[in-house]
């Protein structure tokens, strides 16, 4: 048993550059697999999900570590930026908090520390906290392959469960999100057996940007974790809203379609059934708590 | 596949230089080649924070880290802790609180808590109890062990008075 829960064998280098772990990758995509936090691909390798012949470092490509500010108001941030560094860098806290408040639900110290936005996307699990609220802001990501690079919508970068739009020598390089309105703001909120430790039951994550009478609603985005085989945006839920007031009778219809759009699959964790309510609950906590962000921060002037 | 990488590591304060297959986590590492088995081995998974050591100062399950990856980085095992036969201070507490019973996730409560006070000497409650989240103890259920980190804090802060 203990030999067995040893790695499989696997060759490895230590990149420096996105140039060198690109060059890596062309050479043999199918038996390459790049290594970042390590916090999923080392457990599927010790469970032998998969058995990579070469793994290629990140940690020393320090080319994919950053968070700035961009000249339009936006923010860019590298593949290895870390859940910690979300949770604490005054820029996103400041600017998009639903990510902060993302990265302080996942894990313990230990595991914020070290697992990374880039892993999170890469790994394609629909229980991944980040997809879902990174949809809701518009993230866009950027792709560097032997042909170029890329950007995708991170909303169209999941094709189907478990998968990413990523070409095998494609590599994630950073993340784009686009300004945010002052009118502007989010929440994301999940649900789990063990506090921090579990994985995610359900999630949803719920952005919204008030018109100008600070009263009605111009835009509102839904997205959800483990509701569907892939992160998912429910649009009819978030088109509800637009134009309205935020009322107990709009949310719940809200919430409601967010339930007949999700795709939530029984599992020994939790029941469609049980899923289902739960989407329909957190929904509405999310984009109650996202609109009362929008109203502190309008009066009090924080951003 | 051949590959034996030689590496190097510093272990509190000692740089050890060996060659290993590259499969090796920091773990096995440190406890089968360097014979530091006050980390504990236990889930794998990083679900039960047994494995904690830390990595310039900052906590990390190296059940999950390659030890080729931990190289260039300084590397606090719970060995590390005490200096010269004296028990740090958090260490002192656990024991007058009962907060070791069976110890197995002790160096990882213990690594945890340190690296916890380094950057906020005067945790609350709330804070100690985030900074253990990723920690499993099937014995002692939490509280002695929130109150040794407390007491422990406070110690040390008077201790820092006086110096
Ligand atoms: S053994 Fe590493 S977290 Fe449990
Ligand atoms: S003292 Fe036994 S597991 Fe914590």
């Amino acid at each position: 048993m203990t030999y067995l829960r040893r790695l499989p064998k696997f060759e490895y280098v230590g990149a420096r550059s996105v140039r060198e772990v690109s060059d890596l990758l062309a050479r043999r995509p199918d038996e390459t697999r790049l290594l970042a936090g390590g916090t999923d691909l080392i457990l599927q390798m010790r469970r032998r999900e998969v058995a990579p012949r070469y793994l290629v470092g990140l940690k020393g490509v320090s080319e994919l570590a950053f968070v700035r500010q961009q000249e339009d108001g936006g923010m860019t941030m590298g593949a290895l930026t870390t859940f910690q560094d979300i949770e604490t860098s005054p820029l996103i806290r400041e600017k998009y908090g639903i990510l902060s408040q993302t990265a302080s639900q996942i894990g313990g110290v230990e595991i914020r520390g070290v697992a990374t936005i880039g892993g999170n996307l890469m790994g394609a699990q629909p229980c991944s906290d980040f997809p879902a609220p990174l949809i809701t802001l518009g993230a866009k990501v950027k792709l560097v392959g032997k042909d170029g690079e890329r950007l995708v919508a991170l909303e169209d970068f999941f094709p189907e469960y478990g998968r990413t739009v990523a070409a095998p020598d494609e590599i994630l390089t950073e993340i784009l999100l686009p300004a945010t309105s002052k009118l502007s703001g989010g929440c994301y909120l999940k649900f789990h057996d063990r506090h921090a430790m579990d994985m995610t039951i359900t999630g949803a994550a719920a952005f919204v940007t008030l018109n100008d009478d600070r009263q009605t609603c111009s835009e509102l985005k839904i997205a959800l974790s483990s509701s569907a085989p892939v992160p998912k945006r429910v649009k009819k839920a978030g088109a509800f809203l637009q134009g309205k007031k935020l009322t107990e009778d709009a949310l719940e219809e809200t919430a409601a379609l967010a339930c007949q759009e999700a795709e939530p699959r029984s599992s020994w964790r939790a029941r469609r059934e049980f899923r289902l309510e739960l989407i329909r609950g957190l929904t509405k906590r999310a984009v109650r708590q996202a609109w009362e962000e929008v109203m502190a921060t309008a009066n009090g002037g924080r951003k | 596949m051949k590959q034996l990488l030689p590496i190097s590591l510093n272990v509190n304060g000692d740089s050890y230089d060996i060659a290993i297959p590259p499969w090796r986590t920091l773990l096995e590492v440190l406890r089968e080649n360097l014979g530091l088995t006050g980390t504990k081995k236990s889930c794998l998974e990083g679900q039960c924070g047994a494995c904690t050591v830390l990595l310039d100062g900052k906590p990390v399950n190296s059940c999950l880290l390659l030890a080729v990856e931990a190289q260039g980085k300084e590397i606090t095992t719970i060995e590390g802790l005490a200096r010269d036969g004296v028990l740090h201070p958090l260490q002192k507490a656990f024991v007058e609180h009962g907060a070791i019973q069976c110890g197995f996730c002790s160096p990882g409560m213990a690594l945890a808590a340190k690296a916890l006070l380094d950057r906020n000497p005067n945790p609350s409650e709330d804070e100690v109890r985030h900074a253990i989240v990723g920690h499993l103890c099937r014995c002692t259920g939490y509280f002695q062990i929130i109150e040794a980190i407390r007491d422990a804090a406070a110690e040390m802060a008077r201790k820092d008075v006086q110096a």
